[in-house]
């Protein structure tokens, strides 16, 4: 431990040069991580064709942003410690490394850092849900929605209109109301980006506004039993006047 | 210590075969793992034909099924003498000194890891046999749900069968990563990390051992009876409907409960009560701060579990409707009661793993472990913050909306104490001298993958986003990067770590690095593909997917295989190791720790002189610690000491 000095300078200049490689190994990470995290999770997300699923994305690319830089931290580190310290013999090293059993400094920076990010995810989170959570529209169209094994149906209360399949107009918000009848299901629209569960004698809810014309799937997405994979129905999203015209046709009426 | 304290009499040689059969033991020289089974089949057997012409309500199938398997283990655990020492002593003839030293292996070879052995060291061998045994179990349901998966419209098996294995397959590998770590490497280990010369009750660890093996009986048993096809959390109402599987299920997890509790209890004890002289908790090994954080989280939530379960057996068996809500019972009731232990069953699985690669670390980097104030704070706050957050996984079920953001909050928070232990990890390899064996690319393993387990938890814990993700494959490969990225890593660091203490043979370090890349590339492509999956809307738990979903399935399919032969390549390096491995010597890694400090294969009563500690056990780079000249000589608490100084016993090196 009584090292000249001149030894201890050359060591201070070299831990600086780790830290720079160090630093620049995890810059080249998170820049590849921003690159994927930009251009992969909204292709290979379900079709967004509502306005929490374009919601949900947005979260999803900035989560894994802020994610790349993170994990660059620990993969830059590891990745520098195996490439850079690695003992030469592959048998056991000849020196032990510095005794450093405190950096008040790197201790303080990660729990600030690593606080803020939280903070920030947190901060981004409970935005997110209250603006989900607000109050509906008057005008929100409710449908009932109801699981049983291993099928959905539909009513539509207020048009007088039972149907196996979901239709909907496109822009105006929907309350859909969910009950089984038999045990836990849970009612997803992967394109849509809500989902609650089917509980027997009890009505949850979740809502939102299609915003694209379109055929998409409605899931299952709580075991439910044994053709739970086979439980699956679709929605059809159409114009306002199209949903108008499909009521009409099933012996419902249209509120003026 | 009771009865594993002696004397040394035994030291120099392996300690159990050599030495002449003491006169001891009475009945219990007839009892094993044969009397056992034989006397819980008989038992089951008569509880059946008693109980099955009594009951007669539509409900009697589950009501005897559950009776049983509750004969099945009482006649286990009396066939394998759990009980030969409070009856002997209810009977006013208690075990005598020979019958205790029976009774912890004394002279009895091989024979006694199929005993009821209070030796701490039988029964980590025990655990480890049994958990990787049910974790082979687990992975070859693991191929068999990845083959059925392997493209769309596949008919490998029928749903039904799918159904049943994807719960079986839950489940067992639950139970087993829970025990992995703590179960061999805690029993084993711990005692003498922390210079004692056993546990704090050596009988009851035992029970802990054969209470969970009955249980695990009882849980395979489920595979004969139609399965668990409801999931590994069993949701009410849905169980209510399920096979005599169900049945089987809630009676393995009360046996596995109580085993846990009496484990949890036995480990807290020996950890505060048993440390050597100099020990304080700024000394003691980080493992064992992580195996006490651990066994607190299942003294506290394990109940939980078995409150949910003593329920769903009432529902099921005589009709009370507690989670029927036809019958005013409550799904979210059950719910919360799973998950109130759920969830710290994730850390209960993850800590062990984790601070096991914080207590190798230092040792393959040559360096101290950086920061241990920083690493209990990480532990304390995981433990504290990982029971405030069970309803994170009831964002999408309705039961409290005005809850999701608190729960939101409280998950969002535990990345902070997480986060601290990959500072720690990161700062004692950083600048270190990196030595690679197998345990230590294991840590490194840990690294990579944790992180992604880690960072896709906060998208989860985000409820808008919780809302798309929960209930798909997404989840699934989130929680197989923390438990297998995490818990299973953290096993194989600590298995190549200590099984030359433990075996005193080394792991061949070639097949090693071959089942590492195996196991390392396998894992990554089955997950990875399964988040894309996820993504791409596939829904878990179900036997067949749109023809969308069939590249990343069959990438997944594919990516399994090839971690299912790293498995087996693992598997032929212990078999071949144990067979005809290289000899290990007392201390093969340069560890500091007090396990180390003793010989190879480790003596029935571990150390000859209790070692006395003057520093934490990190002190690379540093010079060595001297210990007091006064108390040099000290050889533990009065009573417990040896005669004299052992000169086989000891590494030659000062106790520190």
């Amino acid at each position: 431990m009584a090292d000249p000095p001149d030894t201890v300078e050359k060591d201070a200049s070299a831990s600086r040069i780790h830290v720079r490689r160090a630093v620049l190994l995890w810059v080249v990470i998170t820049v590849l991580g921003i690159v994927f995290a930009l251009f992969v999770p909204s292709r290979v997300f379900p079709f967004q064709a509502s306005s929490d699923a374009t919601r949900i994305t947005a979260t999803f690319i900035a989560f894994t942003v802020l994610g790349a830089a993170v994990a660059a931290v620990v993969w830059a580190v590891a990745a520098y410690t195996l490439w850079a310290f690695r003992s030469g013999s592959g048998g056991p090293p000849e020196s032990d490394g510095p005794s450093v059993r405190r950096h008040i400094r790197a201790e303080a920076a990660w729990i600030t850092v690593s606080s803020i990010l939280t903070l920030v995810a947190i901060v981004w989170g409970l935005a997110a849900l209250s603006s989900v959570s607000s109050a509906a529209s008057s005008d929100a169209l409710i449908v009932n929605v109801t699981g049983q094994q291993w099928v959905w149906s539909y009513s539509y209360p207020d048009e007088h209109v039972n149907s196996p399949d979901l239709v909907l107009p496109v822009g105006r918000e929907v309350v859909f109301r969910v009950t089984s009848k038999d045990v836990v299901h849970s009612f997803w629209i992967p394109s849509f980006g809500i989902k609650v569960d089917a509980n027997p004698a009890e009505v949850t809810q979740t809502r939102t506004t299609p915003t694209v014309p379109g055929l998409y799937e409605v899931r299952c997405a709580e075991l439910c039993g044994l053709y739970h994979s086979y439980m699956e129905s679709q929605v059809k999203v159409l114009t306002r006047s199209g949903f108008e015209a499909w009521v009409k046709a099933n012996g419902g009426k249209v509120e003026p | 210590m009771a009865t594993a304290a002696v004397t040394p009499g035994s030291a120099g040689g392996n300690g159990h075969g050599s030495v002449a059969v003491p006169d001891g033991g009475g009945v219990m020289r007839r009892l094993n793992i044969g009397t056992g089974i034989v006397s819980g089949v008989i038992v089951a057997a008569i509880f059946w034909a008693i109980f099955r012409p009594l009951l007669h309500s539509p409900w009697a199938d589950d009501a005897v099924v559950n009776l049983t398997f509750l004969g099945w283990a009482i006649g286990f655990m009396v066939g394998i003498g759990a009980f030969t020492g409070p009856l002997r002593w209810a009977g006013g003839r208690d075990l005598t000194f020979e019958d205790r030293e029976y009774m912890a292996g004394r002279g009895q070879g091989r024979s006694r890891y199929f005993k009821f052995c209070t030796d701490h060291k039988v029964v980590g061998w025990q655990y480890l046999v049994l958990g990787m045994t049910t974790l082979g179990i687990g992975g070859v349901m693991a191929m068999i749900i990845r083959t059925q998966l392997s493209r769309p419209d596949n008919h490998i098996v029928t749903p039904q069968a799918y159904n049943a294995i994807v719960g079986l397959h839950g489940i067992i590998m639950i139970l087993s990563l829970s025990i992995i770590v703590t179960g061999p490497f805690g029993n084993f280990i711990m005692p003498m990390m922390i210079g004692a010369r056993g546990m704090a009750f050596p009988r009851l660890n035992a029970l802990s051992f054969w209470l969970l093996f009955a249980g695990v009986i009882v849980l395979l048993s489920a595979f004969f009876l139609g399965g668990i096809p409801t999931g590994w959390n069993v949701y009410a109402p849905l169980s209510l409907q399920g096979p005599a599987g169900m049945d089987a299920y809630l009676m393995g997890i009360l046996l596995w409960a109580l085993s846990s509790g009496i484990a949890a209890v036995n480990m807290i004890v020996t950890a505060i009560t048993m440390r050597t002289k100099g020990m304080n908790w700024g000394r003691t090994p980080i493992f064992v701060w992580g195996v006490m954080a651990t066994m607190v989280l299942s003294l506290l939530f394990f109940p939980a579990f078995q409150a949910a379960m003593v329920l769903l057996g009432l529902d099921r068996s005589i009709g009370t409707s507690f989670y029927d809500p036809n019958g005013g019972g409550s799904q979210w009731l059950y719910q919360n009661l799973f998950w109130l232990f759920g969830h710290p069953e994730v850390y209960i699985v993850l800590l062990p793993g984790a601070i096991a690669i914080l207590e190798i670390a230092p040792v393959f980097a040559r360096k101290p472990l950086f920061s241990h104030r920083v690493a209990v704070l990480g532990i304390v706050g995981i433990t504290t913050l990982s029971a405030l957050v069970w309803a994170h996984h009831m964002f999408t079920t309705g039961w409290a909306p005005a809850l999701n953001g608190p729960f939101m909050l409280t998950t969002e928070l535990i990345s902070i104490p997480t986060g601290l232990l990959f500072l720690v990890i990161l700062g004692t390899i950083w600048r270190g001298r990196i030595w690679t064996t197998v345990s230590m690319l294991f840590v490194y393993s840990f690294l990579w993958n944790f992180v992604i387990g880690g960072v896709t938890g906060v998208y989860l814990g985000d409820v808008p986003l919780n809302y798309q993700l929960h209930g798909s494959l997404f989840v699934t490969a989130h929680f197989h990067y923390t438990l297998i990225g995490g818990g299973l890593m953290g096993f194989f660091a600590a298995f190549y770590y200590w099984f030359p203490k433990m075996s005193g043979r080394m792991l061949n370090e070639f097949l090693g690095k071959v089942s590492f890349w195996l196991i390392q590339i396998g894992f990554n492509v089955v997950f990875l593909a399964m988040f894309f999956v996820g993504m791409q809307g596939q829904p878990r738990r179900v036997a067949d997917y749109a023809p969308r979903f069939a590249t990343g399935n069959g990438i997944a399919t594919l990516g399994a295989y090839i971690l299912g032969a790293g498995m087996l390549v693992f598997l032929w390096n212990v078999i071949v190791t144990v067979r005809r491995g290289e000899v290990a010597i007392g201390n093969p890694w340069g560890g500091k720790t007090l396990e180390w400090r003793t010989t190879t294969p480790v003596p029935l009563d571990d150390f000859a002189e209790l070692p006395v500690v003057v520093s934490d056990p990190y002190t690379y780079g540093e010079p060595e610690p001297q210990p007091v000249p006064a108390i040099a000589g000290a050889a533990g608490a009065p009573g417990t000491a040896p005669p004299g100084p052992n000169p086989a016993a000891s590494s030659g090196e000062a106790p520190s």
